[in-house]
């Protein structure tokens, strides 16, 4: 059995949002009991990452770590349109991921206690951002 | 065909684990001879890497690497509730991966010669980690 389905995420902050909830929802929803679940954004200015939850400082110091690994052009400490920020935003995104998965089993994700499903917003502009949720299993 | 299993493995602290084996094993266990076998590592603060398997040295410099990336205790971390080894085991866990998607042939990994799967522990002290493997074909 294959589950797929398409999701718009309203604009988020620029920043680490946690759609473990949302996307357990979709799961549960897929009927489907046992497999594995891909997700995939369809855009390069935002990654999905698997992180901690237990600490919410935990988060904001991993995006502050990524940020620095791919810094802003040099010069430019005002983003004056997404096209000025996009060059590192391309480098932040072949240090992360556009997909992630994990297994499922009782319709629901197998995550460890303190794993939770985060979307990284790296634009000072935030849009809506779709997402493709692919499940195979039975 | 889906085949669904766990693994636990005990670490001795930071450093990597080959686990190529019990990878196998599973696979075979399974009986699943075409298809694709998913690995996923339940936890924050180690990961999952392809890597070569021929000399050990080539890890011990990436475990020298990595320390240089990312350093422990930076005084910027406020998240320092287990020890100064503790965010960056977070930021290490996301700069590499939570899970391996691996094609299955003929009943095995169908790895490169020189390609082994590790378990990265980027605990400085020994832990318990649990993988949840899915093996899906025919």
């Amino acid at each position: 059995m294959v589950f797929q389905d398409t999701i718009e995420l309203a604009a988020q902050e620029k920043g680490a949002t946690d759609i473990t909830d949302l996307i357990s929802a979709i799961v549960l929803d897929s009927r489907i009991n046992i497999g594995t679940c891909q997700l995939f954004v369809h855009n390069s200015l935002s990654s999905l990452l698997i992180n901690d939850t237990a600490d919410e400082d935990t988060k904001q110091h991993t995006v502050d770590f990524l940020a620095q690994l791919a810094p802003n052009c040099d010069g430019i400490t005002n983003i004056i349109d997404e096209s000025m920020d996009a060059i590192p935003e391309r480098m932040r995104a072949a240090i992360t991921q556009t997909s992630i998965s994990f297994p499922v089993n009782r319709g629901r994700p197998v995550l460890g206690t303190w794993q939770g499903i985060y979307l990284w917003e790296r634009t000072t502009q935030p849009k809506p951002r779709k997402l493709t949720i692919t499940i195979i299993g039975e | 065909m889906l085949h669904q299993q766990k693994l636990r493995f005990s670490t001795t602290g930071r450093g990597t684990y080959n686990i190529t084996q019990q990878i196998a094993e599973t696979i075979e266990k399974s009986g699943i001879k075409k298809g694709i076998c998913h690995i996923f590592l339940q936890h924050t603060s180690a990961s999952l890497i392809l890597c070569e398997n021929a000399d050990k040295t080539v890890r011990e410099d990436l475990n020298v690497y990595m320390a240089k990336l990312v350093k422990d205790g930076d005084n910027s971390y406020t998240h320092k509730t287990e020890g100064p080894d503790d965010m960056a085991a977070h930021i290490r866990t996301i700069l590499t991966q939570s899970s391996l998607s691996i094609p299955v042939y003929k009943g095995k990994c169908d790895l490169g010669l020189w390609q082994g799967i590790f378990l990265w522990e980027h605990r400085t002290v020994p832990h318990k980690r649990n993988l949840a493997i899915t093996i899906m074909g025919e």
